[in-house]
């Protein structure tokens, strides 16, 4: 049970960390995919261990608005981007961050070190192995800040908003063995009402600008 | 005596295996690109065709370009015997940093054959060969380092017996993450895709067919039969790590099961990098340090957390 | 016994010394008085080696003018060792320039010098308090400075970098005086041995230890405090260099190591943090730029200050397991420390000493202008590379078993408990990176040194017309390259030689090995002998098989044989050393900073036709350019303002002597 829960939260940092490693816009988008998917398996191992019923809800929610929903939703509308521009979609799919992915990838691995420096010692010494895993959730929100701050696309921007959410989920099960179902589905509503209005957002910026560099925004300004 | 046996043993059966694994490779790539293919025999049938071949070399090359091929082959020759392919049972202690220091000697002998050859392809092939195989290099130590700690030892057969004892060492978040760094930095190190074309000629891509560029008949061979050898030993190394059940203990009856299992497990391997190499396109030279950079990160990790989370 | 031969060695020297500037002619003055240098190399060999073994000696004490202070030297099994390695290197410059150095570099005072600087350098190891200690320091560093500027009249370049060689030395002498100053004022004597007295958690020692570190840092070419390094190596005479770089910058190491191990062996672990950090980016960027740099002498300075740097990380490992508390890991380390120092020694003294021959043979130390020298130097050629390969750490090396010592020292301090402090687990981690990163680079480095320079079509006339130097300029760089692999096949022997000092005064912990290292406490043994032996055995088969082959087919060979597949590719379109390091530096690009000019001249009335283009990429050393270029400025523009205070009027400076005796005054009431 605790390899699978140390997989799962292993898989969980890994992706967070491809997020900012990979170029590919497309490539983003399933590495979210399977983080959701991660994250669902990570509380799928906490359910089992509180045997409580609710919590299967929550690991089917998680699983379909996560792994599937989101990711599917962010697919499509790169594909629409792609078909709107009418150009190959290679060129177009690869994100111009602000930061070049050496060394964000870098950046982010003292990130993760620097959450179990300052993590660790508040846990104090509990023997469950969950809250040893507290540390990793924070690093994977701070990753997601990362990848909010450097990556120039706003759909690789959303990847990273979805990495923060992810990480913030699941400091919040590292930490309290679990999330009432009802914060859980309105936070869920909350993402989902997020990434719907990017989603015109992005679109409305193709529009103006021909391209989903928000570093155009600052044109507004003018 | 018995570790002198299985060290013979080893080396033929990798001598033997090598050219197989190439033509493995080639012929499920080319029967998933629908093409026939030239069989698996075809790197055998080349490396004859090469022996029969006089060399043409370079005059200015002098004693370098005789010793530089026998002696990268001679090397990767070594490093089949060094490592616990078949049995765990090595003539000398398998010492991982030996092992890594071995790689790098094997591979500087191409690069010096290609600056000798005095023309434009051989020094480039040197340059990017080297200066990926420098990129290479932390990638490869650090899992090493992040496979030494959970048996303290950075001796390869130790680290086999102690997978072998807890198969929970494979599967665990620290085992997966060194497992994955040492694959990339394998694929770097044997110039496969998407790090280097193998079976490309063009002049802005290739790495190391620039090197040998210069290099005919047995020179060619040894050359070719070196880099096949060091694929061959550190993919068989992968599946060891990977799959450690089949290696003998030490000399003795286990050694024919060991013959099999790592002749199944290469060749499986060889089956898989095929597959994945349909599917990938050769990344551009100057993105090569990012996906390093990668590894770099995930060996790291392996290393960070093995010392921050208790075993 | 080692008192004897240091009296033997001060006599021999000071006989140099007045055989350098008495005799008239260059030869028998090259002869003699290099001669009588190499025996006072020769003297402290002896010296050292007795002191190494840990034999007992009287310390050697010489009364100077000054009242009440005399200088000692009595080395112990730390000071011995490098004793040996500074003599060791000694003879064999000493050997090199009996037949290299010609013009200013064999004049009187160029030997005169010489032997100075020898002393200088034999007398820090084996001094036993700070004055001697000083003093010792003090003569190397002038007379160095004299050799660095031997060549000012040919090359305009030589006074700028001994000025800079100056500079950075005073700095440095500086700094250790006030270090050593802290700790006599902190325990009321100047012998070494009464400063271990000092509470070593105090914020005094704390204060000595990081004004030590900058003074030795600055002589170990520590970035940012190598600045000098790249300048003298080169415009030195190739003996000088060879001494310089070989034997006098590891007296900055052999400082580190007093401070940490004799003077101030149990303190705090950050002093360790800031020596392995301090070592891991002088490691990192030195072997950077001598990877991007084509000047073969600019390129092994900067590779002194790579291996000096792994030599901290080394220095800095062992502190912090030393105040972690793991012991033989901490002894392992510092082992590290001190075989890299006896590689380093070997292996760049033959690389200098070859660069040396080459420049002699060519008038190039330009990569891009050499090649083909292999077949026109066919022993430099051997020299060279088979130093290289000590300097890349390849196997057999003794490059390849100081860092698998240290590499295994490495990870081995991070215990799988998960209980390691968080700067362990980040530090030891990085430190591996680096030694990798390290050991890959310089790989490419000593390749590209050797294969531009040696392989391939000769890239200029100068090239294509060298020819070797005389047989002692010759012979000596194959000795230093020999013992490159004697080291490396039998270290156990120098290991175990070197046991008592990383175990202090208990020793045995490395049992007396000859062919083989074992590590106590870390499961870790090698024996490089028989990794050659397995790469021998291994070697059977294919030289079988290629006798066997080159009977049915023997080889052709051809001024060109493939030409990859043109037939008019000249000598210019070999890839040069520029090119060749192209890749790295496009990869550390933000690292190293180069500017790249491109400039296109059209042909006339056309916008298409391109009759040349050309490519300028300057690499200048970004510390330089960001650190010390301000610096200077500033210190420039103190100077000008400082102008104002000399007008010449000889009344004005009487008044300036009179208000200076009337502060003195002020001051010493106030304090009274």
């Amino acid at each position: 049970m605790n390899v699978i829960l140390d997989l799962c939260a292993g898989a969980l940092l890994v992706t967070a960390l491809l997020t900012v490693w990979r170029r590919s816009q497309r490539g983003v988008v399933r590495v979210i995919a399977v983080q959701g998917v991660a994250l669902a398996g990570l509380v799928a191992v906490v359910a089992a261990r509180t045997g409580d019923a609710n919590d299967l809800l929550v690991v089917a929610l998680v699983l379909l608005l996560k792994g599937i929903v989101l990711p599917w939703l962010l697919d499509r509308r790169l594909a629409s981007l792609g078909a709107l521009s009418g150009v190959g979609a290679p060129a177009l799919d690869d994100d111009a961050p602000l930061l070049n992915p050496t060394a964000t990838v870098v950046f982010a691995a003292v990130l993760s070190i620097g959450a179990y420096a300052v993590v660790t010692p508040l846990l104090g010494d509990t023997g469950d192995p969950a809250v040893r895993l507290t540390p990793l959730g924070v690093a994977v929100v701070l990753i997601g800040l990362l990848a909010m701050s450097t990556r120039g696309r706003a759909i690789s921007q959303l990847v990273g908003f979805l990495v923060l959410d992810n990480g913030i989920a699941a400091v919040a099960f590292f930490s309290s063995g679990g999330v009432p179902l009802l914060v859980e589905f309105a936070s869920s509503f909350d993402l989902l009402l997020v990434v719907v209005i990017l989603q015109v957002f992005t679109v409305r910026l193709k529009a103006a600008f021909g391209d989903t560099d928000v570093r155009r925004l600052k044109e507004l300004h003018d | 005596m018995s570790a002198v046996l299985t060290g013979i043993l080893q080396a033929i059966v990798l001598l033997l295996i090598a050219p197989l694994f190439i033509g493995v490779v080639r012929t499920v790539k080319a029967r998933l690109e629908g093409r026939v293919g030239a069989g698996v025999l075809q790197p055998w049938r080349d490396l004859r065709k090469q022996l029969r071949r006089p060399p043409v070399r370079v005059e200015s090359g002098g004693m370098l370009l005789y010793a530089a091929p026998v002696v990268g082959v001679a090397t990767s020759l070594a490093l089949c015997v060094l490592l616990p392919l078949v049995s765990r049972l090595t003539i000398i202690p398998a010492d991982l940093f030996v092992v890594v220091s071995v790689m790098l000697l094997s591979a500087i002998a191409p690069a010096l054959v290609g600056l000798a050859g005095g023309t434009a392809f051989g020094g480039m092939g040197a340059s990017r060969h080297l200066t990926i195989l420098a990129l290479v290099e932390p990638t490869l130590l650090l899992a090493v380092y992040a496979l030494s700690i959970p048996t303290g030892s950075s001796n390869l057969s130790a680290i086999l017996g102690a997978r072998i004892d807890r198969p929970a060492l494979i599967v665990s978040p620290v085992g997966l993450l060194a497992l994955a760094a040492l694959v990339i930095a394998v694929i770097a190190e044997g110039a496969r895709l998407p790090v280097d074309n193998p079976s490309t000629h063009l002049e802005l891509t290739m790495i190391h067919e620039a090197m040998t560029i210069e290099s005919s008949g047995r020179d060619l061979v040894w050359l070719e039969l070196g880099s096949q050898l060091k694929l061959t030993a550190l993919v068989a190394l992968v599946g060891n790590l990977v799959l450690p059940w089949g290696v003998a203990a030490g000399a003795g009856p286990g050694l024919a099961l060991g013959v099999v299992a790592l002749a199944a497990k290469t060749l499986l391997l060889g089956g898989v990098l095929a597959v994945a190499e349909v599917g990938l396109a050769k990344i551009r030279l100057f993105r090569v340090p990012e996906l390093l950079a990668g590894s770099v990160v995930l060996a790291f990790l392996a290393v960070a957390v093995s010392a921050v989370v208790p075993a | 016994m080692t008192d004897g031969f240091l009296v033997l060695d001060l006599v021999l020297g000071a006989v140099a010394v007045l055989a350098a500037v008495g005799l008239p002619g260059a030869r028998a003055r090259a002869v003699v008085a290099g001669g009588l240098t190499v025996l006072t190399g020769a003297a402290g060999v002896v010296a050292g080696a007795a002191a190494l073994s840990g034999t007992a000696s009287a310390p050697l004490r010489i009364g100077t003018a000054l009242p009440g202070i005399e200088l000692a030297f009595q080395p112990d099994r730390l000071g011995g060792l490098f004793l040996l390695l500074v003599s060791g290197v000694g003879v064999l410059a000493a050997a090199s320039g009996i037949a290299s150095a010609h013009g200013p570099s064999g004049s009187r005072s160029g030997w005169a010098a010489f032997a100075l600087f020898l002393l200088g350098m034999q007398a820090v190891p084996a001094a036993s308090d700070a004055a001697s200690f000083l003093f010792g320091w003090e003569l190397m560093a002038a007379a160095s400075t004299a050799l660095v500027l031997a060549e000012h009249a040919q090359r305009a370049t030589v006074g700028r970098a001994a000025l800079w060689y100056a500079v950075m030395s005073q700095a440095s002498f500086a700094l250790i005086l006030a270090g050593f100053g802290v700790l006599a004022g902190k325990s009321g004597a100047t012998s070494f041995a009464s400063f271990a007295a000092v509470d070593q958690h105090s914020a005094a020692a704390s204060w000595a230890f990081c004004l030590l570190t900058a003074g030795f840092g600055i002589k170990m070419g520590l970035v940012p405090l190598h600045v000098w390094l790249p300048r003298a190596h080169p415009e030195a005479p190739a003996h000088v260099s060879a001494a310089m770089s070989a034997a006098m910058v590891k007296l900055g190491a052999y400082g580190i190591a007093l401070t940490i191990v004799r003077l101030l062996p149990h303190g705090p672990a950050w002093w360790g943090a800031v020596l392995l950090a301090l070592g891991a980016l002088s490691a990192g960027y030195g072997i950077l730029r001598a990877s991007v740099t084509s000047d073969l002498k600019v390129l092994l300075a900067y590779s002194t200050s790579e291996n000096l740097g792994l030599i901290a990380l080394a220095l800095g490992a062992s502190e912090l397991l030393q105040a972690a508390g793991q012991p033989q890991i901490a002894a392992a380390a510092l082992l590290a420390a001190l075989l890299l120092c006896v590689s380093h020694a070997a292996f760049k003294a033959a690389l200098f000493l070859t660069a040396g021959s080459v420049l002699h043979g060519t008038g190039e130390r330009d990569l891009d202008r050499l090649g083909g020298l292999q077949a026109r130097m066919p022993q430099t050629a051997l020299a060279f590379g088979a130093a290289a390969f000590g300097a890349a750490a390849l196997p057999a090396s003794s490059g390849f078993i100081a860092e698998w010592v240290l590499l295994q020292s490495l990870v081995h301090a991070t215990p799988a408990d998960g209980r390691a402090p968080i700067i362990d687990v980040v530090l030891f981690p990085v430190a591996v990176g680096v030694v990798a990163l390290t050991a890959g680079l310089s790989v490419l480095t000593f390749v590209k040194a050797y294969g531009i320079a040696f392989l391939g079509r000769p890239r200029s006339p100068a090239a294509a017309d060298a020819h070797e130097p005389p047989l002692l300029e010759r012979i000596v760089p194959l000795v230093a390259a020999a013992l490159v692999f004697a080291l490396g096949l039998v270290p156990g022997a120098v290991a175990s030689a070197l046991g008592p000092i990383t175990t202090g005064t208990t020793g045995g912990a490395h049992p007396s090995e000859v062919i083989g290292v074992t590590l106590p406490g870390l499961d870790a043994r090698l024996t490089p002998l028989w990794v050659l032996a397995l790469a021998a055995a291994a070697l059977v088969p294919a030289v079988i098989a290629t006798v066997v082959s080159a009977r049915r087919a023997p080889a052709r060979s051809t001024a060109l044989p493939w030409g990859s597949g043109g037939v008019l590719t000249g000598a210019r379109m070999q890839y040069t050393a520029t090119s060749f390091t192209e890749p790295a530096l496009r990869v550390f690009d933000d690292v190293l900073a180069p500017t790249r000019d491109v400039a296109v001249t059209h042909a006339a009335e056309s916008a298409y036709l391109v009759e040349r283009v050309r490519v300028d990429v300057s690499t200048e050393d970004i510390v330089e350019r960001r650190l010390y270029r301000p610096l200077t400025r500033l210190l420039d523009g103190l100077g000008v303002r400082a102008r104002g205070i000399q007008n010449g009027s000889i009344h004005r400076y009487l008044v300036y002597s009179f208000a200076a005796v009337a502060v003195v005054l002020v001051v010493v009431a106030a304090i009274r």
